[in-house]
Formats: C-alpha cells, sequence, structure tokens
C-alpha cells in the first residue's frame, strides 16, 4: 500500500488499534525508516503521547521510586551468569552426566543431556541470555531450528500449588506455540530441554499456567525474549 | 472518571517546528477529551532543556540523571500504566519495566531533538497494554511491533509541549462534542488497546459501525481543533 493510502491509520496504528492490511503494511514501512511514514507516525504517536498526559493521576507509593533505581544499579551477581555460563553449563552437564553414570537411576536423564548437548553442539543454535538488567529471573535459551531448545533459568519465581511453568515458541507471526512444561528445583533453578524442530521463533516467552498446561498464554511471561 | 486534581508531570517546553503541525492538531484534538479524559492537568513548567540534560546523563549511565527522570515523569507514568491495568502492584512492576526500558535504550535516543517524555510515555502506555494483550493471548503483536511503536526516531521533534495545559483545556472542550459512542471507541482503543474488529466483538456492534465511528470521531476531533488554532 502507498504511504497516502496509510495515512489515515497512523494513529489508529499508534494506539494499536489497526488491523490488517494496514497495521502490517505500516509495520513494513517504518522498518524500512519510510521517510513519509516515519514522520507520519511520529504525528500520531504524539496524539497517544497527549492522551496518557490527561489521565487521572495518581501518586505511586514512595518505594517505587528506589525500586526503580535499585533496578539498574549493578548487582553483585549479574556479572557472573555471562561470564561463567558456558563453563557453568559444562560443568552442570558433566555433573549431571557423572550423577547419571555413577547411579543410573533415570534413564530418561541420559536421553535429555543428549538431547541438550546435541541442540547445543548445533552450529545453527541461536542463544540469548536474558534478565540481566530488566527481570528478577535470569538465565539463558538455546534455540536450534532443527534440534530444540535448551532452557537454563535461575531466580525463577515460586510456583503456587497446581502450578507449573510453560515454555512458549513465538513465532514472527501467529500465535505462541506451547513448548512444554517444567517446574523449578528448590533453589528456583531449571534446565529445560524441548527436543524437536523449533520453525520460525521470533522469540521465546515463559509463563506460569494451571498445572496441565495451557493451549495459549493465560498469564503475563516473566521471562520474553527476542532471539 | 474522575477529575485530576494534581499535576501530572511538570510542562513540556521547547521548540515547535512548523513542519509538526499536523502533529499539533491531532495531539491537541485528542488531548481536549474533556469526557474520556477529564483531567485538569497543572503543569510546572520545566525547560525541555533540563530534559534534554537528563538524556545526556542517562546516557554516560548517570544514575541520579535516572532519579531525575523518574522525578519528573514517575507519577505520570504510573498513572497511565494504573489506568490500563487497574492493578497497583502490577502496575509497579511495569513503572519498572518502562523505566528500565529507557535506562536500556537511551543511546538510540537523540537528547536534542527527541521528546524524552512523551518517549517514555509511549513505552509505559506500551508495557501495560502489552500486559492485557498477553492475558487475552495476543502475545505475538506484543513482541513484534510494540517496539516499533517506541522506537525514538518517533519522537524526534515531537512537539514538547504536546502535555501543556492550555492544550488540554482545548481539547476538553473540543471531545465534549463527541457522542457516547465515539467516545467508548476511544476509550477502548486507549485504556485497552482493542482493536476496531474487537471493539466491534465487545460493543454487539457491526465492525463496519465501528469503525465509522472511530473515524468519525478523530475527523470531529481534527475539524474542533483546526478551529481553535485558527481562532
Amino acid at each position: 500500500m502507498t504511504c497516502e493510502e496509510l495515512r489515515e491509520d497512523y494513529t489508529s496504528y499508534a494506539l494499536g488499534i489497526a488491523g490488517d492490511p494496514e497495521r502490517a503494511e505500516i509495520a513494513a514501512h517504518l522498518a524500512r525508516q519510510c521517510p513519509n511514514c516515519v514522520p507520519g507516525l511520529a504525528s500520531a504517536m504524539a496524539t497517544v503521547t497527549a492522551m496518557s498526559g490527561a489521565v487521572k493521576v495518581v501518586q505511586p507509593p514512595r518505594h517505587l521510586r528506589r525500586r526503580v533505581l535499585a533496578a539498574i544499579e549493578p548487582r553483585p551477581t549479574r556479572w557472573s551468569l555471562g561470564a561463567v555460563l558456558p563453563w557453568a553449563i559444562t560443568a552442570a552437564m558433566s555433573i549431571a552426566l557423572l550423577s547419571i553414570g555413577l547411579s543410573g537411576r533415570r534413564a530418561g536423564d541420559t536421553a535429555r543431556l543428549e538431547q541438550a548437548l546435541s541442540i547445543l553442539n548445533d552450529p545453527a543454535t541461536r542463544d540469548v541470555t536474558f534478565g540481566e538488567t530488566d527481570r528478577p529471573s535470569k538465565g539463558r535459551v538455546f534455540v536450534s531450528p532443527d534440534k530444540g531448545v535448551v532452557f537454563i533459568g535461575a531466580s525463577l519465581p515460586r510456583l503456587d500449588s497446581g502450578k507449573t511453568f510453560e515454555l512458549w515458541v513465538i513465532p514472527a507471526k501467529g500465535n505462541p506455540v506451547p513448548a512444554g512444561l517444567f517446574q523449578s528445583e528448590p533453589d528456583a533453578t531449571a534446565v529445560f530441554v524441548r527436543p524437536g524442530p523449533v520453525e520460525n521463533a521470533a522469540a521465546i516467552a515463559v509463563t506460569v499456567e494451571p498445572a496441565g498446561g495451557s493451549p495459549q498464554p493465560t498469564t503475563t511471561p516473566f521471562i520474553i525474549t527476542k532471539l | 472518571m474522575q477529575m485530576v486534581d494534581s499535576p501530572a508531570i511538570g510542562g513540556i517546553n521547547g521548540t515547535s517546528p512548523g513542519v509538526w503541525r499536523y502533529a499539533r492538531q491531532r495531539t491537541l484534538c485528542m488531548f481536549a477529551s474533556g469526557i474520556i479524559f477529564p483531567g485538569l492537568l497543572l503543569a510546572v513548567e520545566m525547560s525541555g532543556k533540563h530534559d534534554e540534560d537528563i538524556a545526556r546523563r542517562l546516557q554516560r549511565r548517570d544514575t541520579i540523571a535516572m532519579g531525575e527522570l523518574y522525578d519528573r515523569f514517575g507519577r505520570i507514568a504510573y498513572s497511565v500504566i494504573l489506568a490500563i491495568v487497574r492493578d497497583a502492584a502490577l502496575a509497579e512492576d511495569l513503572v519498572q519495566e518502562t523505566f528500565l526500558r529507557v535506562w536500556n535504550r537511551i543511546q538510540a535516543f537523540e537528547p536534542g531533538r527527541g521528546a524524552l517524555g512523551p518517549w517514555l510515555l509511549a513505552i509505559a502506555r506500551n508495557r501495560a497494554i502489552d500486559h492485557l494483550r498477553s492475558l487475552s493471548a495476543r502475545m505475538d503483536r506484543n513482541a513484534c511491533e510494540l517496539d516499533a511503536r517506541e522506537h525514538p526516531s518517533l519522537f524526534v521533534d515531537m512537539e514538547r509541549e504536546v502535555l501543556n495545559t492550555d492544550h488540554a483545556r482545548v481539547i476538553r472542550s473540543a471531545i465534549a462534542k463527541l457522542s457516547d459512542n465515539q467516545r467508548k471507541v476511544i476509550e477502548l482503543a486507549y485504556y485497552e488497546g482493542l482493536s476496531q474488529t474487537e471493539m466491534a466483538e465487545r460493543m454487539g456492534e457491526p465492525l463496519g459501525t465501528v469503525k465509522t465511528w472511530v473515524r468519525s470521531a478523530l475527523r470531529h476531533l481534527r475539524e474542533e481543533l483546526g478551529q481553535a488554532v485558527a481562532a
């Protein structure tokens, strides 16, 4: 569609109410820094901003300022995960393998570790670290288009009874795809392996869902990380 | 809607490039939405230079500047988010996310040309709408498009007095003339981020009718504003 045809929908897009095909068209124009649509959207954003400036004013709690500022302060543990993660993964895998080798208590563990190592060793695997600054939970996700997903998380939220974590693969277009359920360890960590092809993954998310999982997310993802 | 009886933020001054007349008109239109947003904003004047200074210091990772940013926009960001999610604890979470997002993305912001407050408020609203959409399993749109609507390039040369008190009065008067249905669709758009299709389902009205209300509402506001500016 031409910029002129899209012009009437700039404000709708800015408000997030535009429907397709206009929504997709404007997004495409923005993505290529269209000289007409970028300023057009800027003016529409001014409209939305003005609406925001006119809402009923509510005084936030005093502790919120401290909380916001605390969140940007370097945290003592922040450096450690990214810096030592490759080593930590290797060590964790080795310990797990050793444990399984010594005890042989669960045949499925060996299979899962093999799947995890297969994903980690795939040259096509993409990985992304999450939660370094803006979320309490932190960790890393490895995604192999052919082999699957390895999720490693720490500082995960405590699950209430009858709840489970659910991993989602979010495609570039379309609804989130369920990618498995998992629980955390008592120390709030989790290593989850979901073998199998992963198609068109644009992001990975984790939500808290009722036991048994949900076909679509029912809560806000506490982890959502773009690939 | 209740009346606003305290200042939302300090007023935002700055240059008003003529090329942004269209933006000004649309902005003023919506800001006058006295029925939807009947708030009385009591602006406390602060200079655009102050925002520019804050932005530059944020780019140097000055944490004190972050405190100043919060002092300037924390209340309005919290108010916007709370108005949308209607949950105080959740609003706190989303305010934190908002400011962290500014902190993490400030390097893409142009301090001399960008409008810091409007950018932050766009992020704040998007975080809240993002939450609502995740509840209704519309996460795909969240993940892929909210970022596009809060890119700093969309806030370059924006009029910084977009939150000016006088503008609010003009627009409040204009929006008072909207019909109930026109007002309703604008509320559903702003506070819930519903698409026009979703509005039609919610209201039990044909999509074409809803689109007509949305377009006529915006057209009416533009016309009202145009007269006000011309006067």
